[in-house]
């Protein structure tokens, strides 16, 4: 990780009378530490990466607080560390990626949810979901209803959602239950600002460390017989006590109009749409100023019984604005209706989507037949005429062009990874297709044009696991895709560990550029250290061999078959894919792709060049290149590469009509496209350029020799 | 008082800055006093994909709110959008299309730079969407439109196109900042601040003076005029018809530097024979001779097909090493080393040989191949920069006498004639055949597979589709036929498009058998079944 975020650090240290301005994820950031939390967990993935990157570059002044932070090698392992809490009056908080890292970290939370915390317990979750995500569209919501968690989904207004984090501590230390605090990937990213409070030092902590564990208590234990008593606490004394606080601190909020018949209750983290969208029906003003009464749910569970019944009584209708499948507030409400025979209508999923973000436009389409029952005008007439004219809009654009191409991410510029799925194509242009089975990471990129490439991707780490039931019924040989992230983070267990237990019959390829690149270029155990770093010569060469961790481990286990090849070599590459597929061994046969993250690399490189420029000294550029009266404009290079800075321009032979291939500026000279040049025998016009910046006198000398030769053999 | 917020969407690629523009952004409102609120979604913007940023900013300063604070949204708005600023046309079209843009409201300002799709690039044939198309949406959907290069005065300014467009918003008035207040902003960023403004000034004046931008939509919505092309050797003149003098004049040309003046003149005969037979077909030319036209220009590419002489003649001229400088920025004091990627196969050495040896070095290849081998080639990678390499470039260009002697020669001829009977036949039947069949010339292009794919397509569909029994439904045939060949280079597309004409698909070529291994399970025995499955 060698992104600075020295300006954030800076705001973390506000105090009282300050104004923070910033991030919403760095809003919450500084909220923890408001909160006095001890100890701070996570494993990095947007949209709340930062939190964690920031605090682990901070561990200067995390050191001066007593602030404990850790990088955890997955989410298990960082709901694992919310066990402190269990005993001990210490605030813990951990972040993830929702809903694959609650996934992981499941086991860790029943198990922690069960026995319940003494000290106040933090899980702060990106709610990737809706545009912009890169997951599973599923909601962390049935996961506080089944373990038991309280589930905070606070208004996207910074000093709502650095009050809920305060809250949020309080509200699981009176209840006992561990607390989520969701935030969509649009509230992360917010930049806002809120008045600071002073940082508060945990009373126990690093600089202030508990002299005995706690006594011998076996109900802190998920371990029957307990275990039943604690399901029994969970609905007798853990959920009243949470509704109780809820309402004592008025968590959820009331924002009256009015139309006092009629009711909205929102997902605290939907008011924001929901006003929007209420102001283009002429329901709101600018500063949220509503005609139709909202109850605010900023804490989406457990919900107040009293409280909504209140809410819905004597109204003739409420509107349930709930994101997400199934709608688990709505049935509760109406359950609850019911039980107490109270008559409101109530309307939810019926007038909004079941699934997808709600959008503006999206509540607007249900809030408008709302509205169209309950308080016909004019002002709905107009919201139906801007619905009505978005539509026509979309369908005379249609009609105007051809439907536009994606763009989809794709690999960076000179990374490392991109020339492997090269030589798989042209491998299984040789050997037949092989069933790949994909993981998640920077490689999962490889699934997006022009290399369209493998065929499942059942969660991180699991790409090894995912093909055990497809290799036994398949006459080939099936590959394996992993990065060295997800083989930290799962991989080596789920996967290497089963298959070499079972003695199966697999290739695995792990790619090794020494980072979880994917989520931000985080460090991880196979990272190359920090004195390789300073002692390479070359500070442009890949370092990622220096750090033997993955190949010691794979062979600490009993892998045999183990080649490692420089990603580039893509004929190596390619032999050693063409062996691993035919090899007579029929264990577990593992290439490691090795080749540093290019962003990485670049991140250093950059400054190294400009202080050796500064200094006079010699420097080697590398760009490549295309002659454009040589290339055949079939782009059958482009096919096998997909880098950015490959693209295509008008043939400027007349005679040609298709548009040749060209290198724009940007070309790292990450040498891929000779090496596929070599490997595919594609057309002969690529060249490798090396430009030496302040060569020494004897290369001058040299050079103007040879130059005056060569010109005498070139013709015009 | 105007008590709505002004909402702005920014779309750029990954990597482009919006992050930083959107901070920029959200400090000169600070700067100036009114509540802002920006939010973005760059969990895929990382490498190159597409996203956008979302601004909205209150126009009544904070001082006069008298403590209340306006509820912003984070969702940008369809049809409720003041602005949308875009970094690259066919985004700024999505966005568009997307129903964001509304007539009555969105001042739209978007570069005209084009950073092209991979679906765009990676096409056989061209696969570029059209410009005029996309500029089409965004004219018809804006209330005002500012379309300019960003990416040009980014570089220009030396800066990111973030600045670039700052300075398009700050210069479109949207806001109430002056433009001190986004400067300041900028200013204070330090590192890179310099360049930044530079660019902000310049996108400034642009906008704020809506001027350069109308010389780009001209030249994209006009129809391009013919650029006058002059060719360097003199040819016959008045054999073809005025249509076809300059496509003829650049095709004779290029015959001349090939291979010389009699095998040009061989190109002149072939041509005359296209040209009287359009001339039966069409005898007063209302088609424009389309046919002898596109002839010029697909015969001559076919007869100075791509080989490692005329390769290493083009990468040996002072002209390349001149153009490769320009491209590589190299710098006056700096050196400039450049290595060319060859790999040579027996086919290219083949291509060079009298038949009879030639069939021999081809027939030892597929031996090789047989036994589980890869076929021969020689991967070089020569330094054009050095005396060696330019000494090694030069000769082999020298022996392009030999060239006529080769094999490969004789076969292009045979193969060319054979495309040329078929141009000529199918005009003397119906022109519209005969011009799909000229236009096949297209499918001809390249080295090695590519150049042998596109053949064999070519011939097979001159054999299956051309002759068909009615011309016109041939024609049309032969036209989907092309198109098809263009759509995958394995082919698919043209073989459904054959079956479905009622030709047969392309014969299946021998693959060598690849033995992967024993599936645990499966007797020995079996083996054998798997294998030849």
């Amino acid at each position: 990780m060698e992104v600075s975020f020295s300006k954030e650090i800076e705001s973390l240290r506000l105090g009282a009378g300050d104004t923070f301005h910033g991030e919403g994820i760095l809003a919450i950031t500084k909220a923890l530490l408001q909160s006095g939390v001890a100890y701070v967990g996570g494993y990095q993935g947007a949209p709340v990466s930062h939190l964690l990157d920031v605090m682990v570059q901070a561990k200067g002044y995390m050191d001066e607080l007593g602030v404990h932070v850790e990088a955890c090698s997955n989410e298990a392992s960082a709901a694992a560390m919310l066990g402190a809490s269990i005993h001990y009056p210490l605030r813990g908080a951990v972040t993830w990626k929702s809903i694959v890292g609650t996934n992981v970290a499941a086991d860790a939370l029943s198990n922690l949810s069960s026995p319940g915390v003494t000290g106040g317990a933090l899980i702060v979750v990106g709610e990737d979901y809706g545009e912009g995500a890169s997951v599973i569209q599923e909601r962390t919501h049935a996961f506080a209803l089944k373990s038991g968690m309280c589930l905070l989904d606070p208004r996207p207004d910074l000093g709502v959602m650095t009050r809920m984090v305060e809250e949020g501590f309080r509200l699981s230390e009176t209840s006992n239950m561990p607390a989520i605090l969701e935030l969509r990937i649009r509230a992360c990213h917010v930049r806002g600002s809120f008045e600071a409070k002073d940082n508060l030092k945990p009373p126990v902590s690093t600089r202030a460390l508990m002299e005995n564990p706690a006594g011998f208590d076996y109900m802190k234990l998920a371990h029957p017989p307990v275990t039943f008593r604690h399901e029994k606490l969970k609905y007798e004394q853990r959920i009243p006590a949470a509704r109780q606080y809820i309402v004592e601190q008025k968590l959820n909020e009331l924002f009256d109009g009015k139309h006092t018949d009629l009711g909205i209750i929102v997902q605290g983290g939907l008011y924001n749409a929901l006003i929007r969208s209420l102001q283009q029906l002429g329901l709101a003003d600018a500063f949220g100023e509503t005609d139709i009464p909202i109850l605010c749910l900023n804490v989406a569970y457990p919900l107040v019984p009293e409280q909504v019944a209140d809410f819905c009584v004597g109204r003739r209708a409420v509107l349930v604005v709930e994101e997400g499948q199934p709608e688990f507030i709505e049935q509760e409400i109406a359950t609850l209706l019911r039980r107490r025979d109270i008559q409101t209508k109530l309307h939810g999923k019926d007038l909004l989507p079941m699934g997808g973000e709600y959008t503006v436009e999206a509540l607007s389409i249900g809030l408008t037949q709302f509205a169209s029952s309950y308080l016909p005008g004019p002002a709905v007439e107009e919201a139906k005429r801007w619905l009505a004219g978005n539509k026509d809009r979309r369908e005379a654009a249609a009609k105007l062009t051809q439907p536009l191409p994606a763009r989809p991410p794709g690999f960076c510029i000179g990374c490392p990874e991109r020339p492997v799925f090269s030589a798989l194509k042209l491998a299984q242009e040789q050997i037949g297709k092989v069933h790949i089975a994909a993981d998640i990471g920077c490689h999962a990129l490889g699934t997006f044009e022009p290399f369209s490439s493998g065929h499942s991707i059942l969660g991180y780490g699991m790409s090894l696991a995912s093909r055990a039931g497809v290799s036994p019924m398949m006459q080939r040989r099936t590959l394996a895709i992993m990065g060295d992230g997800g083989f930290w983070h799962n991989g080596l267990l789920t996967g290497v560990q089963s298959a070499l237990f079972n003695g199966d019959d697999a290739v695995l390829l792990i790619f090794k550029n020494g980072y979880t690149s994917a989520t931000g270029t985080q460090e991880i155990i196979s990272t190359p250290h920090e004195d390789a770093k300073y002692n390479a010569a070359d500070k442009s060469a890949s370092i990622v061999h220096t750090n033997q961790t993955i190949e010691s481990a794979l062979k600490g286990l009993g892998v045999q078959w183990m080649r490692t090849v420089t990603t580039y070599e893509v004929e190596e590459m390619r032999r050693t894919l063409t062996d691993a597929f035919t090899s007579d061994f029929n264990g577990l046969k593992v290439i490691i792709a090795e080749g540093e993250c290019q962003l990485e690399r670049q991140r250093r490189i950059k400054p190294w060049i400009q202080s050796l420029l500064k200094k006079g000294e010699r420097v080697v550029r590398v760009k490549y290149g295309v002659d454009e009266d040589v290339c055949n404009g079939d782009h059958a290079c482009i096919r096998l590469s997909g880098c950015p800075t490959l693209t295509i321009k008008d043939n400027p032979d007349p005679l040609k009509v298709d548009p040749v291939a060209t290198v724009i500026d940007g070309c790292v000279g990450c040498g891929l496209c000779g090496a596929n040049a070599h490997a595919a025998t594609l057309c002969p016009s690529f060249y490798r350029a090396e430009v030496v910046q302040n060569p020494k006198w004897h290369e001058r000398l040299l050079n103007s020799f040879r130059g005056a030769i060569v010109r005498a053999l070139q013709p015009a | 008082m105007k008590t709505k917020p002004i909402t702005l969407l920014v779309g750029a690629l990954g990597g482009e800055g919006g992050g930083v523009l959107t901070e920029w952004l959200v400090e000169t409102a600070r700067h100036a006093g009114y509540p802002a609120q920006a939010t973005s979604i760059p969990g895929v913007a990382q490498r190159t994909g597409a996203t956008t940023y979302y601004i909205e900013v209150f126009p009544v300063a904070m001082k006069d709110l008298g403590g209340k604070r306006p509820v912003f949204s984070l969702n940008p708005v369809p049809g409720a959008l003041d602005a949308l600023v875009c970094s690259e046309l066919l985004e700024t079209a999505r966005q568009v299309g997307n129903g964001l843009a509304s007539p009555d409201r969105t001042v739209v300002i978007s570069s005209s730079a084009r950073a092209l799709t991979t679906m765009e690039r990676m096409q056989m044939g061209d696969g570029r969407v059209d410009n005029a198309e996309l500029l089409k949406v965004v004219q018809q959907f804006s209330k005002v439109h500012h379309v300019f290069d960003m990416n040009a005065i980014a570089k220009e300014a030396g800066t990111v196109v973030s600045a670039v467009l700052l300075g398009a918003i700050a210069g479109s008035g949207l806001f109430p900042f002056r433009r001190e207040d986004y400067e300041a902003v900028v200013k204070s960023g330090g590192k890179g601040a310099e360049a930044s403004l530079r660019g902000f000034a310049k996108a400034f004046d642009i906008v704020a003076k809506g001027k350069q931008q109308q010389d780009f939509l001209a030249q994209v919505m006009q129809p391009k005029a013919a650029q006058p092309v002059r060719s360097k050797s003199v040819h016959p003149t008045g054999i073809f018809p005025a249509q076809v003098e300059e496509m003829f004049g650049l095709g004779y040309a290029r015959l001349v530097e090939y291979q010389g003046k009699a095998y040009a003149d061989l190109y002149v005969k072939r041509l005359k024979s296209v040209l009287e037979a359009e001339t039966d077909a069409d005898p007063r030319g209302e088609r424009g001779y389309a046919i002898t036209k596109e002839m010029a220009r697909w015969l001559a590419l076919w007869m100075a097909f791509d080989d490692i002489v005329r390769v290493a003649d083009l990468k040996s001229r002072a002209s390349r090493w001149t153009r490769v400088q320009g491209e590589v920025k190299a710098g006056e004091d700096d050196l400039l080393k450049v290595y060319d990627h060859f790999k040579p196969g027996v086919p290219e050495f083949a291509a060079m040989l009298p038949q009879s040896f030639a069939d021999k070095l081809v027939a030892w290849d597929r031996r090789r191949v047989a036994g589980g081998k890869q076929p021969w080639a020689l991967p070089l990678k020569i330094g054009t920069h050095s005396v060696f390499g330019m000494l090694a470039l030069r000769t082999l260009a020298g022996t392009r006498w030999l060239r006529p002697h080769g094999s490969r020669f004789a076969l292009e001829q045979r193969m060319i004639e054979q495309w040329l009977q078929g141009v000529v036949q199918g005009t003397q039947r119906l022109w519209d055949l005969g011009h799909e069949i000229a236009l096949c010339g297209r499918l001809i292009k390249g080295y090695g597979s590519t150049n042998e794919r596109g053949k064999e397509n070519l011939l097979h569909v001159l054999e299956h589709l051309a002759k068909g029994g009615v011309p016109a439904e041939a024609a049309a045939a032969v036209r989907a036929a092309r198109v098809a060949a263009l759509a995958d280079d394995a082919g698919k597309a043209l073989d459904a498009t054959l079956v479905q004409h009622g030709a047969p698909p392309r014969p299946v070529k021998a693959v060598p058998i690849h033995w992967v291994r024993k599936p645990r399970g499966v007797a020995a025995a079996d083996e054998t079944n798997l294998k030849t499955n």
